[in-house]
């Protein structure tokens, strides 16, 4: 047990107010508008343009291009931060990932800086290099079209598209893992640059096999990698020594210079002090988004992994607890220092999300002793002044090892910051690991990735975002015999039978089960393309460098080369799919208050005139969350069922798949896409988050937490967000109970829970006046978000969330006024005069004009015509727009569902032809309902996907980063036509 | 009912903070000897099993008006002829939205047990336990030493609260051996007052105080019940506290009022008293009322004997101090 050497573990001294550093920079971070940077797509893109002739492998191609970013990325210093470093060119940067989702916003580059939600800036400059040059070369390069081509445009991927079934993580990301950083902190890089040549020395000489050729490879792309990561480092250092000669302030001089002395030193080589390590972990993190999307790359324990040098620098007298503070206060505003690029629609389904780098504190050691440290408590109090969104804080808790006084601090912090740290049960998530195979005292070092996922870290390969299944869609195929209504599928599941026929429960529970055999299959098959997919186009062995494993084996992380792997798949809408369970064997089977034929009849109509029937499967049936046991059983038969399932399940990289139970906003997302359940809940209402009761459906606390405590935490190894809401816990007496309420969740055996304490009043008025909150930190289910940030579902999801009142254990009553919060629509932005400013020709004029009539009118008929009509027109007068078809050749199918339209769009030869008729192998193939449908898709300012995919509007097949370059050009052309 | 009546329980509230210490579930049996115009629980007075029917919940769908065997409930949805009505729950049954509810529920004490038991780890981190409330406990007083003895068996904390009308040998006998904490209710000091607002004179109550600070003086904690107007008046308060000092007593509390018994009146079919405020009391005011009457008892028992400062201490809530 490492002796507490802190005089007050609440570290109350020490607040904003005179600690003015932070107080500053926090300022300066609250205040930040996020830029889009393309530094790295462009380093990148150009660095695999030059190596593509070569025939070189894609193991050194990558390191190259990551190796040329690194090195030529400019060494950047912002503001008074003590740490050097940045993760992009901007203050507050998003990076482009091309490979991934970087794509997704090519229809948004003319608009994404003044867009509604997650507004970034990009400059026409940084766009157009997009555009025409970076872009271009992605085509058929990015990670899911590379797999749609290989596969065959397999139906999982169909599946996948229709966005209700399930969701592949590795189209937009691996990531979400935690490296090594305890080990390269001792070794510095050049030591893996060192280790990486020995390795190679001792390949066997003669003739190379394929596999030794692989080897060799890869410890030399690993060479490479890391020698970028140096030479940023270094070039930092040169920066900062130039920028100290001119500075005339002495208090940023000395800070310069001292970042100079720091980045001269490490990441190359072993840190020595503390503030050495702090910002060696910062530039790692850098390296790692070189290669790696910035989501959810998180730093782990870092209470544990920077001990030794705070340790060693206080008994020294070289660090006080107040520089301590500053560097972690550093460290976690310089994690905040970039953002997602996503398009606008993603929102839905992740809203208000952050790169969730996870942070870890507490918990026990690998020996299984307390590791509960100074530094734990200097994290604790950073983030209660910090108050920020990133890093993602988790706090573990050991209840046999961790004193009380721990436990009672990280109460205080959640309640004082109304959200974080989460709070995971060391018990529990070690069992859960060590029940995967995972050796006791590495399991014991577990960390948080991103949202709530388990990983051993630096030692496990987790890929925990490799799925997200939405449960509720294979509950409504075994209810509509592999169908699905709402969405207006036709037959995508096999047919599991009529339910209107069958005579027992266990006949719904086989068909449901089918039905969730069959969508988790498509999942796994279409990660498993994904996967190969990343094995072949981008290989990271950076990454690999930082983990346990593949320097031995030689091989990378995405070929399995970790010392542990898994795949993560994570589950949307359990709550509801467990008590539409229960509420079909209670109802149709035991009760036998209804039949089936009339319960199906009340869902597709909505409970519309069945009030009866609604106000009994809301108030009468057995809910997940209370002491019924058939809700009990049902809960924890999908848990076991799916546990099974995945287990039986073995990757590309040979990990087993690891079920999860973590919903970020997909539960608000999804809820709108789905028909009325048997629990009463109604069509397009959000679901219950993670694996939270449903809301208002489990009254009182203590059976809640027991019955999430007491599914089996070993079938949960992917982990688990419960969600609950506490309106206040204000003074002493309720802090003692909510600790303490933690401490009887721990020993009930629950693994995880996070909390948002505020109340139904202050979350409405939020949500009416946005402006009046901009800071309102919540935890959404896995990740902190500000509330302004997300959108209207998931405002309501969270206001409408069970709030339980820590002095009754009973929840409040939701205000019946509950949700008219909304606040004043936005107004749409009304289209400036018809300034047709570029094009002069009296022809074009014409054009344009009735395309800007055409948008404005009701009806849109003939929109695709006078589409393509102006763009051949602006093809031949307007150079600029002309350069977007240059040398691009491709074919466009156009259909409307009826059959009355079909049009042909083929770009060659530096121009546009359009046919009326199918025309050869088209690229994509674009099939919408009418001309107003698929106006709306591509044009519409603020584009709802959802509502789109809902309405089924508009469907695509084939390539899709072909219909994200129309969208673009259709998108100029409308701004060109109105004049914006 | 045929020959010994059935123990009812009411409700049982988990997770509760104003019965005792720590974390603790508190159940509420049916029937009392009292009938407190204030009464916040008057679904508790009567001990037979009775109906509610929550106005607010009704979808009117009128299931209940067709399930009823007695037409006890034929003058529209959850209006019920108590006259009538025998309680079978023919009507909770039916109803979809649990607008309906019995009111009065057995439970054999295993089961009981069971139940309660299921909270026992919020209980053993919190140093909490199980409270039986009512209504008036005592009323039952063999099935209680039953659940006490075996809920003190499994090292669960126990306490009782009561207004204090029992009969003292059953209760030195089948209860007192198996309680921690007694939680007795004191509400008016005048005799005559008592009367007139509970039903019922004061002297059992007065002599069952004081043979319990004389028995059980560590584990005797008075309440006085704060209704505005009613007992919160400077003469009873400071009435109580000089008396529970001549008895020895070093500590009490108090309950703030809660308003809630009308609309429970109103659901069990009771006649609404006219004299209960409506009002909940602020917390300010519940802050003074507490301190008058907690230095009347510091005064008294200074001058019952040479004051001692670890005693004085003790004159503050019993919750604090297990």
């Amino acid at each position: 047990m490492p002796p507490i050497t802190l005089n007050d573990i609440g570290l109350k001294a020490y607040d904003l107010s005179n600690m003015p550093l932070l107080a500053r920079l926090r300022e300066a971070n609250m205040g930040a508008k996020p830029e889009v940077c393309i530094e790295r797509a462009l380093h990148v893109t150009r660095s695999l343009q030059e190596t593509a002739e070569g025939g070189d492998s894609m193991e050194l191609r990558y390191a190259r291009a990551v190796n040329r970013f690194l090195s030529e990325k400019a060494p950047l210093f912002f503001g008074d931060n003590l740490l050097a470093g940045t993760t992009t060119s901007k203050f507050y940067g998003a990076p482009v990932y091309p490979e991934l989702t970087g794509m997704t916003i090519w229809p948004e580059l003319d608009t994404i800086s003044d867009r509604a939600k997650n507004r970034l800036r990009l400059s026409r400059e940084d766009a157009d290099t997009l555009n025409f040059e970076i872009y271009p070369f992605w085509m058929e390069r990015s990670i899911l079209e590379h797999a749609r081509k290989k596969n065959g445009d397999p139906q999982c991927m169909r599946l996948f598209e229709r966005i209700v079934f399930f969701l592949a993580g590795k189209a937009g990301a691996i990531s979400h893992t935690v490296p090594h950083y305890k080990a390269v902190l001792e070794t510095g890089l050049s030591g893996i640059v060192e280790e990486a040549r020995k390795h190679e020395k001792l390949l066997p000489a003669g003739p190379e096999s394929p596999e030794q050729c692989g080897k060799r490879d890869f410890y030399r792309a690993v060479r490479i990698a890391l020698e970028g990561a140096i030479a940023y480092a270094a070039r930092l250092s040169a920066r900062a020594s130039e920028l100290a000669a001119s500075e005339k302030d002495p208090g940023r001089r000395a800070n310069l210079l001292r970042m100079a002395e720091v980045t001269a030193r490490v990441p190359a080589k072993p840190a020595r002090t503390f503030r050495e390590a702090v910002n060696a972990v910062w530039l790692l993190q850098i390296a790692i988004h070189a290669e790696n999307i910035n989501m959810a790359i998180s730093p782990g324990r870092l209470d544990q992994i920077l001990y030794p040098y705070y340790r060693a620098d206080v008994d020294r007298g070289l660090l006080t607890v107040r520089e301590a503070m500053e560097l972690v206060g550093c460290l976690w505003l310089k994690l905040n220092d970039n953002t997602n690029l996503v398009p606008e629609t993603a929102e839905e389904l992740f809203g208000g999300a952050g790169t969730v780098p996870a942070v870890t504190v507490g918990g026990v050691d690998e020996a299984g002793e307390d590791a509960v440290n100074d530094l734990t408590y200097i994290m604790l109090r950073v983030t209660e002044l910090l108050k920020t969104r990133d890093p993602s804080m988790n706090a573990r808790y050991h209840h046999e090892k961790n004193p009380p006084a721990y436990r009672d601090r990280v109460a205080e912090v959640i309640a004082a910051t109304h959200a974080v740290p989460a709070c995971y049960n060391d018990v529990a998530a070690i069992s859960a690991l060590e029940n995967q195979g995972v050796e006791t005292a590495h399991a014991r070092d577990y960390a948080i990735i991103g949202c709530v996922e388990l990983a051993v870290a630096g030692r496990s390969y987790d890929a925990s975002s490799s799925i997200m299944l939405n449960l509720v869609s294979a509950l409504e195929l075994a209810l509509y015999n592999g169908k699905r209504p709402i969405t207006g599928d036709d037959q995508i599941g096999p047919a599991t039978g009529d339910p209107a026929t069958f005579t027992d429960f266990g006949q719904f529970r086989e068909a449901f089960q089918g039905q969730l055999a069959f969508l988790a299959g498509e999942a796994i098959t279409l990660n498993e393309d994904l996967g190969r997919a990343h094995q072949e186009l981008m290989p990271t062995p950076l990454l690999s460098a930082l983990f346990d494993g593949p320097m031995e084996k030689g091989a990378d992380l995405i070929r399995g080369g970790a010392r542990y792997n898994a795949s993560g798949a994570t589950h949307i809408g359990f709550a509801d799919t467990v008590d539409s369970l229960s509420a079909i064997q209670q109802a149709v089977f035991t009760d036998r208050s209804c039949t089936f034929a009339d319960l199906l009849q009340a869902l597709q109509n909505d409970f519309e005139g069945a009030d009866a029937l609604l106000a009994r499967l809301r108030s009468r049936m057995p809910k997940f969350g209370t002491d019924d046991p058939v809700a009990a059983r049902n809960a924890q038969d999908l848990i076991g069922f799916l546990y099974d399932f995945y287990q039986g399940h073995t990757s590309y990289r040979g990990g087993k798949y690891r079920p999860a139970y973590w919903t970020m906003t997909n539960h608000a997302g999804q809820g709108k896409l789905s028909g009325a359940l048997p629990n009463g809940r109604k069509a397009h209402q959000v679901f219950a988050s993670g694996i939270t009761p449903v809301s208002q459906a489990a009254g009182d606390l203590t059976p809640c937490l027991r019955a999430v405590a007491a599914l089996d935490s070993r079938h949960i190894p992917g982990g688990e967000a419960l969600n609950l809401k506490l309106p206040a816990v204000s003074g002493p007496e309720d802090l003692a109970r909510f600790s303490q309420t933690i401490e009887a969740y721990c020993r009930y055996g629950g693994l995880h829970v996070q909390f948002n304490i505020l109340s139904y009043e202050t979350l409405l008025d939020a949500k009416r006046h946005p402006e009046r909150y901009p800071e309102l930190l919540v935890r959404v289910s896995g990740y902190s978000a500000y509330f302004k940030d997300l959108n209207e579902a998931m405002k309501d999801e969270i206001i409408t969330r069970t709030a339980y009142d820590l002095r009754t254990g009973r929840a409040v009553p939701l205000p019946a006024a509950g949700m008219d919060g909304s606040p004043a629509p936005e107004e749409e932005q009304a289209p400036s005069p018809h300034a047709w400013a570029l094009a002069e020709h009296a022809v074009v004029q014409l054009a344009g004009r009735k395309l800007v009539e055409c948008l404005e009118s009701e009806f849109a008929e003939g929109f695709l015509a006078l589409l393509l009509d102006l763009m051949k027109l602006v093809f031949l007068f307007d150079h600029d727009f002309r350069r977007n078809i240059q040398d691009f050749a491709a074919t466009y199918l156009f259909r409307s569902l009826d059959g009355s339209i079909t049009v042909s769009a083929i770009f060659r030869d530096n121009g546009l032809e359009v046919r009326e008729e199918e025309a050869g192998d088209p690229n994509v193939t674009v099939t919408f309902k009418d001309s107003k449908a698929l106006m709306g898709y591509l044009l519409s300012p603020k584009p709802d996907v959802l509502g789109s995919m809902l309405r089924q509007e508009v469907t695509l097949a084939g390539n899709l980063n072909y219909l994200y370059k129309f969208a673009f050009m259709a998108k100029r052309l409308q701004l060109m036509a109105t004049g914006r | 009912m045929n020959g010994k009546r059935q123990p009812l329980v009411f409700d049982i509230k988990r997770y509760a903070l104003d019965d005792g210490p720590g974390i603790r579930t508190v159940v509420f049996f049916k029937g009392c000897p009292l009938a407190c115009v204030w009464c916040h629980n008057p679904e508790s007075m009567r001990p037979d099993r009775e109906i509610a029917w929550h106005r607010q919940r009704c979808i009117g769908c009128h299931e209940c008006v067709r399930a009823c065997p007695e037409k006890a409930v034929d003058g529209g949805p959850g209006r019920i002829d108590r006259g009538r009505c025998t309680a079978c729950g023919a009507c909770v049954d039916a109803c979809p939205a649990t607008a309906l509810q019995r009111v009065g529920r057995f439970y054999p004490v295993a089961e009981l047990i069971t139940l309660l038991m299921k909270d026992r780890l919020f209980y053993e981190v919190s140093a909490g336990g199980v409270t039986v409330s009512g209504g008036e406990p005592t009323l039952h007083a063999e099935y209680l030493a039953g659940l006490l003895r075996t809920l003190k068996a499994q090292g669960v904390h126990t306490a009782i609260e009561t207004c204090g009308l029992f009969e003292r040998d059953r209760f030195r006998k089948m209860l007192l051996p198996h309680l921690d904490l007694i939680c007795f209710d004191v509400k008016l000091i005048s005799a005559e007052a008592h009367r007139r607002l509970t039903g019922r004179g004061n002297g059992t109550i007065l002599r069952n105080l004081a043979w319990l600070a004389a028995e059980a003086p560590d584990r005797l904690f008075p309440r006085v019940p704060l209704v505005p107007g009613v007992t919160a008046t400077e003469g009873n308060l400071r009435g109580i506290g000089k008396m529970l000092g001549g008895l020895g007593i070093r500590r009490c509390g108090c309950l703030p009022y809660n308003p809630g018994g009308t609309g429970k009146r109103q659901a069990i079919g009771q006649p609404v008293p006219d004299a209960p405020p409506a009002a909940m009391m602020s917390a300010e005011e519940e802050r003074q009322w507490t301190g008058m009457l907690q230095a009347e008892l510091s005064r008294a028992v200074a001058e019952v004997r040479t004051p001692n400062p670890q005693e004085e201490q003790s004159c503050r809530s019993i919750f604090t101090m297990p």
